[in-house]
């Protein structure tokens, strides 16, 4: 029986943010993070689990369980919220034995529980201070130390590192999957970074127009996605979409960018003649000397991003198209002819008009 | 670790609709007093179309609306309709201009201007029947220290709230008194409130002192101005306190408004019907006026509360 | 840094003293007057300077009053009395019935509540006698007219709709998550909003309840109309003083002493919300 089970989860704003059939199943012990541009649910969906807000339709499980009607002090979990909502007027001690003391425990095992969290957090010399005197990484420490010390079933994290320092953000990063996973609670965890989701997720929810469009661990995201849509979130520089009409010829199938003809495979055969796009990432894309077979390209630009080399490049048919390569790697110069050329591995082919990616299906037809 | 509180306690489950209760719940009392409050006043509505008069109950009979319409006709409901403007008009006024410059000298927060304006502070804090009372002896002809000092630049005999030709100046000189503070109080919270780079800009060009209270300042303080004043007018048109504590409306007839006049109409002549046909005349006035003001001050609260 | 000329110091000075004596000169005054005995203060031209006497203080507070006349008793202390149990009764009731009510209208959007909040704000500028009137007479039917519980219930007039648009902004201004966060903690509706909520709002919760009294207070037209003699406040109690004969001016002073000096008191002490209160959570000090 899984951990966590959402179905067919449906609400509707006034300002529009809308959940439409919304299904998940979570594991026990598993990292589920949902990611999505915002606006588009996200938030809305964690409160609905928490039990703060009530769905319009549907219902939610907690193992096997029926909770849709259950208060959220009955439902046995711990949340961290992206403004960290602590409880101004008391200590960080108070805010962290917040759940022990809702309990009637007597006060030792509180303070053993609120320190044992609040160690694991590096936040035990601070618990006797008011929140206005911790510095925003301490707060949002102590509002996890909050959802934690209580051990509970589920774990729901909304965007807890949106609100905390660039390095603080990176260390938390390396930080949280252990303590999350030696709590043995089910996380569901809400972000709109994908570096982030990729980090920490056992798999991944992508959240779009109101509905999961791919629920899959961070690898399959990234390399089988979707849609465009998933395909273009995940990835830095974005993924390069470029307009082809598959071609059937006596070689095989074959998409043309740039007056050359790139040999896609035979699992495409049915794409041929229809509007497609192809995708392939910055990071695959070889830039090599002008060849035959390789895609002609003038290099428009090159600019250093983080530790990697982005080079813009422009095809003889207009298409732009971004490569990248590590930075320890020769830049080309800009104004000179380049050959590009990929892996057959790496490409991706999408329906032009629905943005599906176009699957390969043993023998029988395309999706 | 497992967690203390187990599936095998029992859950409670609060019902969608206790939820949905709630908020009603919470305000039921709140509703009471609405009630508590449509009550009397459809009753009050109901009476103004009726010839009632507690004295001769047998003549109670339902006459739609002869009261209104007898008012066009009737010189005493004009004059009180009259005194009444010239009251509200006078009053309002006056504490806008006093309040303003008061505002305007204790504008700088220092530590004497703000003790100064907490201090101002206390007239508007104190019963407004009582400070009629108080302005009474003050101007009592025997005693009352105000006599006393007119009489000093020769003005003897000074009838203050005993003569028709100076009752309306002690009661609105006692209104201003009262209520100038208000002003004061709102438009001094306005003024700091005012965003610092137009008048810095202005000092940097040079420009005249005049110009910048003008054209700058009284803009940007129209809103609270606007609210203070339909305030105090909402107020000062129903008058009662300070001008039956001071004269129950007299001398004769003077300073018949609308409150006292209906008050005398239904305890001195125990004339129901035509007392509440007063009143609801006021209440026509006073709702008009506060379906403007509601939507200024809701406009202002947005503004200061930093949009919600 | 302004230039202020010294001229214009000057003149500043002197309209803010002005402004000062303006305003204050009545008080001061009338608490001369309250130490005056009846001689003192019939003298031309009255002076600063005199021999206090504290005979007319003495007189309201033991309630007999010996003159030339005779004895009278002055049933002054009961209008204090009555003025501080209606004030403290209607203010704890208003709190009470409007603090859960102004958490409702922050918390949730129903329509009932706008209706409620509309109702009630537009009847705080409505004209008193047209409800009071009517009342009277409803009074007389239901046989409260002589009692404290029909007063307290009709002050709520008054102070409720305070309460409501002053509490209702300090709820807003909590971050929901907060209360959610508590409620995920483990703890129950009730106790989020008194562990939580309450405390989060004292200081408009305090403020609404400082004005209230004072404006309960300083009521004068319900109390004329509703309450029998032996429950008249102050307001209503000190003008019926004046106008009975054989009653000596310094006692009169003393009366309007007394019955001021509560509300001037809380003034001072709770200046800091005035403002707020007094533009109903419009503007904030």
């Amino acid at each position: 029986m899984a951990r966590l089970e959402l179905r067919g989860i449906t609400k509707s704003f006034k300002n529009g943010a809308v959940l439409d059939g919304v299904s998940l199943a979570a594991d026990k012990g598993e990292i589920v993070v949902i990611f999505g541009p915002s606006g588009t649910g996200k938030t809305v969906l964690l409160r609905l689990i928490a039990g703060v807000h009530d769905p319009d339709r549907g219902s939610i499980f907690v193992d096997g369980e029926d909770m849709t009607d259950v208060g959220p002090d009955h439902r046995g979990i711990g949340m961290a919220f992206q403004n960290f909502a602590l409880f101004p007027h008391m200590s960080a001690f108070d805010n962290i034995a917040s759940p022990l003391a809702a309990r009637h425990m007597a006060a030792g095992p509180i303070r053993e529980g609120v320190e044992r969290v609040a160690r694991l957090l590096k936040i035990d010399h601070v618990l006797a201070h008011a929140p206005r005197e911790l510095s925003n990484g301490q707060k949002q420490r102590t509002a996890l130390a909050r959802a934690l010390v209580g051990s509970p079933k589920l774990l729901l994290l909304d965007d807890p590192l949106r609100n905390v320092d660039a390095k603080l953000r990176f260390e938390m990063r390396l930080e949280l999957p252990p303590l999350l996973k030696q709590s043995g609670a089910t996380v569901l965890y809400v972000t709109q970074d994908y570096k982030e989701a990729m980090a920490l997720a056992d798999r991944i929810a992508v959240l779009i127009g109101g509905h999961f469009v791919q629920v899959a661990p961070p690898e399959e995201i990234y390399r089988l996605p979707e849609n465009i849509q998933v395909a273009r979130l995940f990835g830095d520089p974005t993924i390069n979409l470029i307009d082809v009409t598959p071609q059937a010829s006596e070689r095989g199938v074959s998409a043309t960018i740039g007056n050359t003809a790139i040999l896609i495979g035979e699992q495409y055969r049915a794409a041929v003649g229809r509007a497609s796009l192809l995708g392939v990432r910055p990071e695959a894309i070889k830039i090599g000397p002008a060849a035959a077979g390789a895609i002609a390209a003038d290099v428009v630009a090159v600019t250093p991003l983080n530790e990697r080399l982005v080079t813009l490049l422009k095809t003889g048919d207009g298409h732009e198209i971004l490569a990248s390569q590590p930075s320890s790697e020769r830049a080309v110069e800009a104004d000179s002819q380049v050959g590009l050329q990929f892996a057959h591995d790496d490409i991706l082919l999408f329906d032009k008009a629905s943005g599906q990616r176009l699957k390969a299906v043993n023998g029988a037809g395309l999706s | 670790m497992s967690s203390a509180a187990d599936a095998t306690v029992a859950r409670p489950v609060r019902s969608r609709i206790m939820r949905r209760a709630l908020p009603y719940v919470l305000s039921l009392p709140a509703l009471l007093v609405c009630i508590g409050i449509l009550i009397p006043f459809f009753t009050a509505a109901y009476y103004s179309m009726m010839r009632f008069r507690l004295n001769l109950p047998m003549m109670k009979g339902f006459i739609w609306f002869d009261n209104y319409i007898a008012f066009l006709s009737d010189a005493t409901f004009w004059h009180t309709v009259a005194v009444s403007l010239v009251y509200a008009g006078l009053t309002v006024g006056l504490e806008l201009v006093l309040g303003l410059g008061i505002a305007l000298l204790l504008q700088k927060p220092t530590r004497f201007n703000n003790a100064a304006s907490i201090l101002l502070l206390l007239p508007l804090m104190t019963a407004p029947a009582l400070a009629a009372l108080m302005w009474k002896l003050m101007t009592n002809p025997n005693f009352g220290i105000l006599s006393y000092l007119v009489s000093l630049i020769g003005v003897t005999d000074f009838k203050w709230g005993s003569d028709p030709s100076t009752a309306l100046f002690t009661v609105v000189l006692v209104d201003i008194w009262v209520y100038t503070p208000f002003m004061m109080i709102l438009l001094l919270a306005g003024l700091r409130s005012l965003p610092q780079q137009p008048f810095e800009a202005a000092a940097l060009d040079g420009v005249p002192r005049s110009f910048v209270f003008f054209r700058i300042t009284l803009p940007m303080l129209m809103p609270y101005m606007i609210t203070a004043t339909l305030f105090r007018l909402l107020d000062s048109i129903q008058q009662f306190d300070i001008i039956y504590s001071m004269t129950q409306g007299g001398p004769g007839d003077t300073l018949l408004v609308f409150q006292v006049s209906a008050y005398l109409e239904f305890f001195q002549f125990t004339n129901v019907g035509r007392s509440a046909a007063i009143l609801m005349v006021l209440w026509a006035i006073t709702y008009f006026l506060s379906n403007i003001f509601i939507k200024q001050w809701l406009k202002l609260r947005e503004r200061t509360r930093g949009h919600g | 840094m302004e230039h202020v000329s010294p001229l214009e110091r000057i003149v500043r000075g002197i309209l803010i003293a002005l402004v000062l004596v303006f305003f204050l000169f009545p008080i001061f005054w009338i608490l001369l007057m309250s130490f005056q005995t009846n001689e003192t203060i019939l003298r031309i031209p009255p002076s600063l300077f005199f021999e206090p006497t504290i005979a007319n203080y003495k007189a309201l507070l033991t309630g007999r009053l010996e003159t030339t006349a005779g004895n009278l008793d002055i049933t002054f202390m009961r209008n204090l009395g009555n003025s501080v149990l209606l004030s403290t009764c209607a203010v704890l009731l208003s709190l009470l019935l409007g603090v859960p009510a102004a958490y409702a209208f922050a918390r949730f959007r129903f329509r009932l509540g706008e209706n409620i909040a509309f109702t009630l704000l537009s009847f705080r500028f409505a004209p008193p006698l047209l409800v009071l009137l009517p009342l009277s007479l409803y009074f007389k039917q239901l046989g409260l007219t002589d009692s404290y519980f029909g007063l307290v219930w009709v002050y709520q007039l008054i102070c409720l709709p305070l309460i409501l648009w002053i509490v209702r902004g300090y709820f807003e201004d909590i971050s929901p998550d907060i209360e959610h966060a508590y409620r995920i903690s483990g703890h129950s509706w009730l106790q989020t909003f008194t562990r939580i909520a309450i405390p989060l709002a004292r200081p408009g919760i305090a403020a609404a309840g400082l004005l209230a009294f004072i404006f309960a207070w300083n009521n004068f037209v319900f109390a004329l109309i509703l309450a029998s003699a032996s429950k008249q406040p102050v307001t209503v109690g000190a003008l019926a003083f004046v106008t009975a004969s054989g009653i000596q001016y310094g006692q009169i002073a003393a009366a309007i002493v007394l019955s001021v000096t509560p509300t001037l008191l809380l003034a001072l002490y709770a200046q800091r919300y005035l403002v707020e209160g007094l533009s109903l959570g419009a503007v904030k000090g």
